[in-house]
Protein backbone atom coordinates (compact mmCIF):
# COMPACT_ATOMS: atom_id res chain seq x y z
CA UNK A 1 0.00 0.00 0.00
CA UNK A 2 1.53 3.27 -1.03
CA UNK A 3 0.72 6.54 0.63
CA UNK A 4 -0.64 8.23 -2.45
CA UNK A 5 -4.03 6.58 -1.90
CA UNK A 6 -4.66 8.44 1.35
CA UNK A 7 -5.85 11.53 -0.46
CA UNK A 8 -8.78 9.72 -2.01
CA UNK A 9 -9.77 8.20 1.34
CA UNK A 10 -9.74 11.67 2.87
CA UNK A 11 -12.41 12.55 0.38
CA UNK A 12 -14.43 9.54 1.52
CA UNK A 13 -14.01 10.55 5.16
CA UNK A 14 -15.20 14.09 4.46
CA UNK A 15 -18.31 12.76 2.88
CA UNK A 16 -20.53 14.08 0.14
CA UNK A 17 -20.38 17.76 -0.55
CA UNK A 18 -23.35 19.83 -1.49
CA UNK A 19 -23.67 20.34 -5.18
CA UNK A 20 -22.17 23.60 -6.39
CA UNK A 21 -25.32 24.25 -8.32
CA UNK A 22 -28.16 25.53 -6.21
CA UNK A 23 -31.73 24.61 -6.79
CA UNK A 24 -32.50 26.61 -9.91
CA UNK A 25 -35.00 29.40 -9.58
CA UNK A 26 -37.94 28.50 -11.75
CA UNK A 27 -37.93 30.39 -15.00
CA UNK A 28 -39.39 30.03 -18.44
CA UNK A 29 -37.01 28.47 -20.92
CA UNK A 30 -36.90 30.44 -24.15
CA UNK A 31 -39.00 29.01 -26.94
CA UNK A 32 -39.29 25.50 -25.46
CA UNK A 33 -42.95 25.58 -24.47
CA UNK A 34 -44.10 24.91 -28.00
CA UNK A 35 -42.35 21.53 -28.10
CA UNK A 36 -44.87 20.03 -25.74
CA UNK A 37 -48.61 20.02 -26.50
CA UNK A 38 -49.54 20.71 -22.85
CA UNK A 39 -47.13 23.38 -21.69
CA UNK A 40 -48.30 26.21 -23.90
CA UNK A 41 -51.93 25.52 -23.03
CA UNK A 42 -51.08 25.43 -19.33
CA UNK A 43 -49.39 28.82 -19.46
CA UNK A 44 -52.22 30.27 -21.47
CA UNK A 45 -54.95 28.89 -19.25
CA UNK A 46 -53.51 29.24 -15.74
CA UNK A 47 -51.35 32.33 -16.14
CA UNK A 48 -49.46 33.14 -12.95
CA UNK A 49 -50.14 29.71 -11.41
CA UNK A 50 -47.44 28.47 -13.78
CA UNK A 51 -44.21 29.88 -12.41
CA UNK A 52 -41.68 28.23 -14.69
CA UNK A 53 -40.88 25.71 -17.36
CA UNK A 54 -37.73 23.90 -18.33
CA UNK A 55 -36.67 20.99 -20.51
CA UNK A 56 -34.34 18.34 -19.14
CA UNK A 57 -32.42 15.73 -21.12
CA UNK A 58 -33.79 16.82 -24.45
CA UNK A 59 -37.49 16.10 -24.14
CA UNK A 60 -38.45 15.92 -20.47
CA UNK A 61 -40.68 18.91 -19.85
CA UNK A 62 -40.91 20.19 -16.28
CA UNK A 63 -43.58 22.71 -15.33
CA UNK A 64 -43.27 24.59 -12.04
CA UNK A 65 -46.66 25.23 -10.47
CA UNK A 66 -47.69 27.46 -7.59
CA UNK A 67 -48.21 24.99 -4.71
CA UNK A 68 -51.41 26.74 -3.65
CA UNK A 69 -53.04 25.85 -6.97
CA UNK A 70 -51.69 22.35 -7.58
CA UNK A 71 -55.08 20.55 -7.50
CA UNK A 72 -56.62 23.00 -9.96
CA UNK A 73 -53.83 22.55 -12.51
CA UNK A 74 -53.53 18.79 -12.10
CA UNK A 75 -57.29 18.28 -12.22
CA UNK A 76 -57.36 20.04 -15.57
CA UNK A 77 -54.46 17.95 -16.83
CA UNK A 78 -56.29 14.81 -15.82
CA UNK A 79 -59.82 15.66 -16.91
CA UNK A 80 -59.44 17.81 -20.02
CA UNK A 81 -60.15 15.96 -23.25
CA UNK A 82 -57.03 17.31 -24.93
CA UNK A 83 -54.75 16.30 -22.07
CA UNK A 84 -55.98 13.08 -20.38
CA UNK A 85 -52.99 12.58 -18.05
CA UNK A 86 -54.80 9.69 -16.40
CA UNK A 87 -51.80 7.94 -14.82
CA UNK A 88 -50.04 9.45 -11.82
CA UNK A 89 -46.76 7.58 -12.11
CA UNK A 90 -45.04 8.94 -9.04
CA UNK A 91 -45.17 11.52 -6.32
CA UNK A 92 -41.82 12.25 -4.75
CA UNK A 93 -39.82 15.14 -3.39
CA UNK A 94 -36.34 16.62 -3.61
CA UNK A 95 -34.37 18.27 -0.83
CA UNK A 96 -31.53 20.39 -2.17
CA UNK A 97 -30.21 21.16 1.32
CA UNK A 98 -28.84 24.44 2.67
CA UNK A 99 -32.27 25.78 3.53
CA UNK A 100 -33.51 25.79 -0.03
CA UNK A 101 -37.16 24.97 -0.74
CA UNK A 102 -38.26 21.36 -1.04
CA UNK A 103 -39.69 20.35 -4.38
CA UNK A 104 -42.69 18.07 -4.63
CA UNK A 105 -42.56 16.24 -7.94
CA UNK A 106 -45.56 14.79 -9.76
CA UNK A 107 -44.75 12.54 -12.69
CA UNK A 108 -47.68 12.20 -15.07
CA UNK A 109 -48.30 9.90 -18.00
CA UNK A 110 -51.15 10.04 -20.46
CA UNK A 111 -52.04 6.54 -21.56
CA UNK A 112 -54.26 7.60 -24.52
CA UNK A 113 -51.83 10.23 -25.79
CA UNK A 114 -48.61 8.39 -24.80
CA UNK A 115 -47.17 11.57 -23.38
CA UNK A 116 -45.30 12.42 -20.18
CA UNK A 117 -45.20 15.60 -18.12
CA UNK A 118 -43.49 16.46 -14.86
CA UNK A 119 -45.01 18.98 -12.46
CA UNK A 120 -42.99 20.48 -9.62
CA UNK A 121 -44.18 22.53 -6.68
CA UNK A 122 -41.64 24.35 -4.50
CA UNK A 123 -42.38 24.52 -0.78
CA UNK A 124 -40.58 26.74 1.70
CA UNK A 125 -39.11 24.86 4.65
CA UNK A 126 -41.23 26.98 6.96
CA UNK A 127 -44.49 25.88 5.33
CA UNK A 128 -44.28 22.28 4.21
CA UNK A 129 -47.95 21.86 3.33
CA UNK A 130 -49.64 21.09 0.05
CA UNK A 131 -53.07 19.89 -1.01
CA UNK A 132 -53.42 16.14 -1.43
CA UNK A 133 -54.23 14.69 -4.83
CA UNK A 134 -56.07 11.66 -3.47
CA UNK A 135 -59.35 13.07 -4.77
CA UNK A 136 -57.96 12.90 -8.33
CA UNK A 137 -55.81 9.76 -8.32
CA UNK A 138 -56.23 6.92 -5.83
CA UNK A 139 -52.55 6.08 -6.35
CA UNK A 140 -51.62 9.38 -4.68
CA UNK A 141 -52.61 7.94 -1.31
CA UNK A 142 -49.58 5.77 -0.61
CA UNK A 143 -47.19 7.89 -2.67
CA UNK A 144 -48.03 10.94 -0.57
CA UNK A 145 -47.71 8.91 2.60
CA UNK A 146 -44.19 7.98 1.50
CA UNK A 147 -43.31 11.62 0.86
CA UNK A 148 -44.76 12.56 4.24
CA UNK A 149 -42.82 9.75 5.94
CA UNK A 150 -39.45 10.49 4.40
CA UNK A 151 -39.59 14.27 3.88
CA UNK A 152 -42.12 15.51 6.43
CA UNK A 153 -44.35 17.27 3.92
CA UNK A 154 -47.97 17.45 5.08
CA UNK A 155 -50.68 16.74 2.55
CA UNK A 156 -53.89 18.53 3.43
CA UNK A 157 -57.14 16.54 3.16
CA UNK A 158 -55.27 13.26 2.83
CA UNK A 159 -57.55 10.48 4.13
CA UNK A 160 -54.86 8.53 5.98
CA UNK A 161 -51.63 10.49 6.43
CA UNK A 162 -49.48 8.08 8.44
CA UNK A 163 -45.94 6.85 8.07
CA UNK A 164 -45.72 4.04 5.56
CA UNK A 165 -42.09 2.81 5.47
CA UNK A 166 -40.71 3.75 8.86
CA UNK A 167 -42.30 2.39 12.06
CA UNK A 168 -45.35 4.40 13.09
CA UNK A 169 -43.75 5.52 16.35
CA UNK A 170 -40.48 6.51 14.65
CA UNK A 171 -39.26 9.54 16.56
CA UNK A 172 -36.05 10.47 14.78
CA UNK A 173 -37.53 12.63 12.04
CA UNK A 174 -37.78 12.31 8.30
CA UNK A 175 -34.85 10.30 6.91
CA UNK A 176 -34.51 11.67 3.39
CA UNK A 177 -34.10 15.26 4.51
CA UNK A 178 -30.60 16.57 3.97
CA UNK A 179 -30.23 17.50 7.64
CA UNK A 180 -30.89 13.92 8.73
CA UNK A 181 -27.74 12.08 9.88
CA UNK A 182 -27.06 8.90 7.94
CA UNK A 183 -27.28 6.64 10.98
CA UNK A 184 -30.25 8.36 12.54
CA UNK A 185 -30.38 10.53 15.63
CA UNK A 186 -30.47 7.90 18.37
CA UNK A 187 -27.67 5.56 19.36
CA UNK A 188 -27.69 2.05 17.95
CA UNK A 189 -28.59 0.67 21.37
CA UNK A 190 -31.57 2.99 21.65
CA UNK A 191 -32.65 2.16 18.11
CA UNK A 192 -32.46 -1.56 18.89
CA UNK A 193 -34.40 -1.13 22.11
CA UNK A 194 -37.12 0.89 20.44
CA UNK A 195 -37.29 -1.54 17.53
CA UNK A 196 -37.90 -4.51 19.81
CA UNK A 197 -40.52 -2.61 21.75
CA UNK A 198 -42.66 -2.31 18.65
CA UNK A 199 -45.57 -4.66 18.49
CA UNK A 200 -45.77 -5.77 14.85
CA UNK A 201 -49.43 -6.66 15.35
CA UNK A 202 -50.29 -3.01 15.70
CA UNK A 203 -49.63 -2.47 12.01
CA UNK A 204 -52.71 -4.51 11.15
CA UNK A 205 -56.38 -3.84 11.72
CA UNK A 206 -58.17 -5.92 14.34
CA UNK A 207 -60.33 -7.70 11.77
CA UNK A 208 -57.23 -8.76 9.81
CA UNK A 209 -55.61 -10.15 12.93
CA UNK A 210 -58.63 -12.07 14.16
CA UNK A 211 -58.22 -15.83 14.19
CA UNK A 212 -61.40 -17.75 13.45
CA UNK A 213 -63.53 -14.82 14.50
CA UNK A 214 -61.77 -14.52 17.86
CA UNK A 215 -59.74 -11.39 18.51
CA UNK A 216 -56.03 -12.10 18.29
CA UNK A 217 -53.92 -11.89 21.40
CA UNK A 218 -51.72 -8.83 21.01
CA UNK A 219 -49.78 -8.96 24.27
CA UNK A 220 -47.80 -11.80 25.76
CA UNK A 221 -49.21 -13.09 29.05
CA UNK A 222 -47.47 -11.76 32.15
CA UNK A 223 -46.66 -15.25 33.40
CA UNK A 224 -44.88 -16.20 30.14
CA UNK A 225 -41.31 -15.99 31.52
CA UNK A 226 -42.25 -18.28 34.39
CA UNK A 227 -44.04 -20.67 32.05
CA UNK A 228 -41.00 -20.83 29.79
CA UNK A 229 -38.67 -21.38 32.71
CA UNK A 230 -40.73 -23.85 34.70
CA UNK A 231 -42.82 -25.53 32.04
CA UNK A 232 -46.59 -25.59 31.89
CA UNK A 233 -48.38 -26.87 34.95
CA UNK B 1 -18.92 -56.81 49.92
CA UNK B 2 -17.25 -56.20 46.61
CA UNK B 3 -20.39 -56.05 44.52
CA UNK B 4 -22.29 -54.11 47.11
CA UNK B 5 -19.65 -51.45 47.45
CA UNK B 6 -19.45 -51.04 43.67
CA UNK B 7 -23.19 -50.61 43.45
CA UNK B 8 -23.08 -48.15 46.32
CA UNK B 9 -20.33 -46.22 44.64
CA UNK B 10 -22.30 -46.01 41.40
CA UNK B 11 -25.39 -44.88 43.27
CA UNK B 12 -23.41 -42.23 45.05
CA UNK B 13 -21.99 -41.07 41.75
CA UNK B 14 -25.43 -40.76 40.22
CA UNK B 15 -26.72 -38.94 43.27
CA UNK B 16 -23.78 -36.59 43.27
CA UNK B 17 -24.37 -35.78 39.62
CA UNK B 18 -28.07 -35.40 39.99
CA UNK B 19 -28.66 -33.58 43.23
CA UNK B 20 -25.45 -31.65 43.45
CA UNK B 21 -25.73 -30.16 39.99
CA UNK B 22 -24.74 -26.57 39.67
CA UNK B 23 -26.84 -23.81 38.21
CA UNK B 24 -30.16 -24.58 39.88
CA UNK B 25 -30.98 -27.54 37.67
CA UNK B 26 -33.76 -29.85 38.71
CA UNK B 27 -31.85 -32.99 39.72
CA UNK B 28 -31.92 -36.08 37.54
CA UNK B 29 -29.35 -38.15 35.77
CA UNK B 30 -28.23 -35.48 33.35
CA UNK B 31 -28.02 -32.54 35.70
CA UNK B 32 -24.28 -32.03 35.40
CA UNK B 33 -21.00 -33.33 36.68
CA UNK B 34 -18.61 -35.63 34.88
CA UNK B 35 -20.04 -37.54 31.92
CA UNK B 36 -20.73 -41.19 32.55
CA UNK B 37 -21.04 -44.13 30.19
CA UNK B 38 -24.81 -43.74 30.25
CA UNK B 39 -24.88 -40.02 29.46
CA UNK B 40 -22.23 -40.12 26.74
CA UNK B 41 -24.02 -42.92 24.88
CA UNK B 42 -27.35 -41.18 25.26
CA UNK B 43 -25.74 -37.92 24.11
CA UNK B 44 -24.46 -39.70 21.04
CA UNK B 45 -27.86 -41.08 20.10
CA UNK B 46 -29.73 -37.84 20.77
CA UNK B 47 -27.16 -35.70 18.96
CA UNK B 48 -27.13 -38.13 16.04
CA UNK B 49 -30.86 -37.67 15.72
CA UNK B 50 -30.76 -33.93 16.12
CA UNK B 51 -27.95 -33.18 13.74
CA UNK B 52 -29.31 -35.34 10.96
CA UNK B 53 -32.81 -33.90 10.95
CA UNK B 54 -32.24 -30.17 11.22
CA UNK B 55 -35.24 -28.44 9.77
CA UNK B 56 -34.42 -24.89 8.76
CA UNK B 57 -36.73 -21.97 9.36
CA UNK B 58 -35.96 -19.72 6.36
CA UNK B 59 -36.06 -16.05 7.25
CA UNK B 60 -35.09 -14.70 3.85
CA UNK B 61 -35.25 -10.96 3.31
CA UNK B 62 -32.89 -10.26 0.42
CA UNK B 63 -30.55 -11.70 -2.20
CA UNK B 64 -29.11 -14.20 0.31
CA UNK B 65 -32.52 -15.87 0.24
CA UNK B 66 -32.08 -16.55 -3.47
CA UNK B 67 -28.91 -18.49 -2.69
CA UNK B 68 -30.75 -20.23 0.13
CA UNK B 69 -33.44 -21.32 -2.31
CA UNK B 70 -30.74 -22.56 -4.67
CA UNK B 71 -29.28 -24.56 -1.78
CA UNK B 72 -32.59 -26.32 -1.32
CA UNK B 73 -33.05 -27.00 -5.03
CA UNK B 74 -31.82 -30.04 -6.90
CA UNK B 75 -28.29 -28.89 -7.77
CA UNK B 76 -27.20 -28.53 -4.17
CA UNK B 77 -30.01 -30.37 -2.39
CA UNK B 78 -29.91 -29.56 1.31
CA UNK B 79 -32.01 -32.65 1.95
CA UNK B 80 -28.85 -34.75 1.58
CA UNK B 81 -27.74 -33.35 4.93
CA UNK B 82 -30.99 -33.96 6.76
CA UNK B 83 -32.41 -30.50 6.19
CA UNK B 84 -35.29 -32.39 4.78
CA UNK B 85 -37.59 -29.48 4.20
CA UNK B 86 -37.80 -25.78 4.85
CA UNK B 87 -40.14 -25.38 7.78
CA UNK B 88 -42.16 -22.25 7.22
CA UNK B 89 -43.63 -22.57 10.67
CA UNK B 90 -41.23 -21.69 13.50
CA UNK B 91 -42.90 -24.25 15.78
CA UNK B 92 -41.56 -27.14 13.70
CA UNK B 93 -38.12 -25.69 12.97
CA UNK B 94 -34.73 -26.36 14.51
CA UNK B 95 -32.42 -23.86 12.88
CA UNK B 96 -33.22 -20.27 11.97
CA UNK B 97 -31.47 -19.16 8.80
CA UNK B 98 -31.57 -15.39 8.69
CA UNK B 99 -30.68 -14.64 5.08
CA UNK B 100 -30.49 -10.98 4.19
CA UNK B 101 -30.67 -7.56 5.72
CA UNK B 102 -32.96 -6.94 8.65
CA UNK B 103 -34.35 -3.44 9.10
CA UNK B 104 -35.33 -2.23 12.56
CA UNK B 105 -38.98 -2.50 11.57
CA UNK B 106 -38.49 -6.23 11.03
CA UNK B 107 -36.47 -6.76 14.23
CA UNK B 108 -39.46 -7.58 16.46
CA UNK B 109 -40.70 -10.06 13.85
CA UNK B 110 -37.34 -11.84 13.77
CA UNK B 111 -37.26 -11.88 17.55
CA UNK B 112 -40.79 -13.30 17.69
CA UNK B 113 -40.00 -16.03 15.16
CA UNK B 114 -36.97 -17.00 17.25
CA UNK B 115 -39.01 -16.98 20.46
CA UNK B 116 -41.62 -19.20 18.84
CA UNK B 117 -39.11 -21.87 17.89
CA UNK B 118 -38.96 -24.80 20.30
CA UNK B 119 -35.78 -25.78 22.10
CA UNK B 120 -33.29 -27.02 21.11
CA UNK B 121 -32.74 -24.41 18.39
CA UNK B 122 -29.84 -22.94 16.52
CA UNK B 123 -29.38 -19.82 14.46
CA UNK B 124 -27.39 -19.10 11.31
CA UNK B 125 -26.65 -15.57 10.25
CA UNK B 126 -26.24 -15.83 6.48
CA UNK B 127 -24.35 -13.14 4.64
CA UNK B 128 -22.71 -9.84 5.43
CA UNK B 129 -25.90 -7.88 6.11
CA UNK B 130 -27.37 -10.28 8.64
CA UNK B 131 -24.01 -10.66 10.36
CA UNK B 132 -22.96 -7.03 10.54
CA UNK B 133 -25.34 -4.78 8.66
CA UNK B 134 -23.02 -5.04 5.67
CA UNK B 135 -22.88 -1.98 3.50
CA UNK B 136 -26.13 -0.73 5.02
CA UNK B 137 -24.63 1.24 7.87
CA UNK B 138 -27.73 3.43 7.94
CA UNK B 139 -30.56 4.67 10.13
CA UNK B 140 -32.90 1.82 9.28
CA UNK B 141 -30.76 -1.29 9.46
CA UNK B 142 -29.99 -3.67 12.31
CA UNK B 143 -26.20 -3.84 12.63
CA UNK B 144 -25.94 -7.59 13.00
CA UNK B 145 -28.81 -9.83 14.06
CA UNK B 146 -26.76 -11.01 17.03
CA UNK B 147 -28.04 -7.92 18.81
CA UNK B 148 -31.54 -9.43 18.47
CA UNK B 149 -31.08 -13.20 18.66
CA UNK B 150 -28.13 -15.43 19.66
CA UNK B 151 -26.22 -16.62 16.59
CA UNK B 152 -24.33 -19.91 16.32
CA UNK B 153 -22.78 -19.67 12.87
CA UNK B 154 -21.96 -16.61 10.79
CA UNK B 155 -21.63 -17.19 7.05
CA UNK B 156 -19.58 -14.54 5.25
CA UNK B 157 -20.31 -13.54 1.69
CA UNK B 158 -22.41 -11.10 -0.26
CA UNK B 159 -24.30 -13.29 -0.87
CA UNK B 160 -22.64 -16.55 0.16
CA UNK B 161 -22.77 -19.34 -2.39
CA UNK B 162 -24.94 -22.38 -1.62
CA UNK B 163 -21.78 -24.31 -0.75
CA UNK B 164 -21.10 -21.78 1.99
CA UNK B 165 -24.58 -22.19 3.42
CA UNK B 166 -24.23 -25.96 3.35
CA UNK B 167 -20.85 -25.66 5.05
CA UNK B 168 -22.45 -23.45 7.71
CA UNK B 169 -25.15 -26.03 8.31
CA UNK B 170 -22.50 -28.72 8.56
CA UNK B 171 -20.75 -26.59 11.17
CA UNK B 172 -24.02 -26.56 13.13
CA UNK B 173 -24.00 -30.34 12.83
CA UNK B 174 -20.45 -30.41 14.17
CA UNK B 175 -21.50 -28.18 17.03
CA UNK B 176 -24.38 -30.51 17.90
CA UNK B 177 -22.00 -33.47 17.80
CA UNK B 178 -20.02 -31.89 20.62
CA UNK B 179 -23.02 -30.99 22.77
CA UNK B 180 -24.07 -32.91 25.83
CA UNK B 181 -27.45 -33.21 27.47
CA UNK B 182 -25.70 -32.50 30.73
CA UNK B 183 -24.87 -28.93 29.78
CA UNK B 184 -27.46 -28.47 27.09
CA UNK B 185 -29.65 -26.33 29.27
CA UNK B 186 -26.78 -24.01 30.00
CA UNK B 187 -25.72 -23.95 26.35
CA UNK B 188 -29.02 -23.29 24.63
CA UNK B 189 -31.65 -21.92 26.95
CA UNK B 190 -31.95 -18.19 27.15
CA UNK B 191 -33.07 -16.27 30.15
CA UNK B 192 -36.85 -16.31 29.70
CA UNK B 193 -37.00 -12.71 30.81
CA UNK B 194 -35.20 -11.68 27.63
CA UNK B 195 -38.03 -12.92 25.44
CA UNK B 196 -38.92 -10.08 23.12
CA UNK B 197 -36.10 -7.90 24.42
CA UNK B 198 -32.69 -7.08 22.93
CA UNK B 199 -30.21 -9.87 23.48
CA UNK B 200 -27.27 -7.53 23.65
CA UNK B 201 -26.75 -4.85 26.24
CA UNK B 202 -26.58 -1.20 25.24
CA UNK B 203 -22.80 -1.16 25.59
CA UNK B 204 -22.47 -4.23 23.43
CA UNK B 205 -24.64 -2.78 20.70
CA UNK B 206 -22.60 0.40 20.76
CA UNK B 207 -19.42 -1.62 20.52
CA UNK B 208 -20.44 -3.82 17.61
CA UNK B 209 -21.92 -0.98 15.60
CA UNK B 210 -18.74 1.01 15.30
CA UNK B 211 -18.63 2.83 11.97
CA UNK B 212 -16.58 1.22 9.26
CA UNK B 213 -15.00 4.50 8.30
CA UNK B 214 -16.76 5.17 5.03
CA UNK B 215 -19.94 6.36 6.60
CA UNK B 216 -19.95 10.07 6.94
CA UNK B 217 -21.67 13.00 8.54
CA UNK B 218 -22.04 11.33 11.89
CA UNK B 219 -22.91 13.11 15.06
CA UNK B 220 -23.41 10.21 17.44
CA UNK B 221 -21.39 7.41 19.01
CA UNK B 222 -18.74 7.61 16.35
CA UNK B 223 -15.53 6.01 17.55
CA UNK B 224 -12.41 5.48 15.50
CA UNK B 225 -12.19 1.81 14.61
CA UNK B 226 -8.78 1.55 16.26
CA UNK B 227 -10.12 2.70 19.63
CA UNK B 228 -13.07 0.38 19.76
CA UNK B 229 -13.13 -2.87 21.60
CA UNK B 230 -14.34 -5.42 19.09
CA UNK B 231 -14.78 -8.46 21.33
CA UNK B 232 -18.30 -9.75 21.69
CA UNK B 233 -19.33 -11.10 25.05
CA UNK B 234 -21.39 -14.14 25.88
CA UNK B 235 -23.31 -12.31 28.56
CA UNK B 236 -27.00 -11.87 28.37
CA UNK B 237 -28.37 -8.52 29.43
CA UNK B 238 -29.20 -8.36 33.09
Amino acid sequence: MSDDTTGSFDQVERGPEASAEDCAKPAFQEGAAGDHPSVGLLIERFGDAIVGHEVNSGDQHVVFVDPARNTEVLAWLKEDESQRYDFLVDVTAVDYGRGQPLEVVYQLWSIPNRRALRIKCRLDLAALRIESLTSLWKSANWLEREVYDLFGIHFDNHPDLRRILMPEDYAEGHPLRKDFPLRGRFSRAEQTRRALEQNPDHQYRDDLRAIGGEPAVVTLPDELPETLAEGES
Amino acid sequence: MGLDSEAQQALQMVEAQGVGAAGGHKGGLFGGGAPTFLTTKLDFVVNWGRRNSLWPMPFGTACCAIEMMASAASNFDLARFGMERMSFSPRQADVLICAGRVPYKLAPVLRRVWDQMAQPKWCISMGACASSGGIFDTYSMVQGIDTIVPVDVYIPGCPPRPEALIYGLMMIQEKIRGESLADHHALRAEDPHTVGRPRASAEEVARVSVPFGNSTQQDQSSVLPGEAELARTENLPS
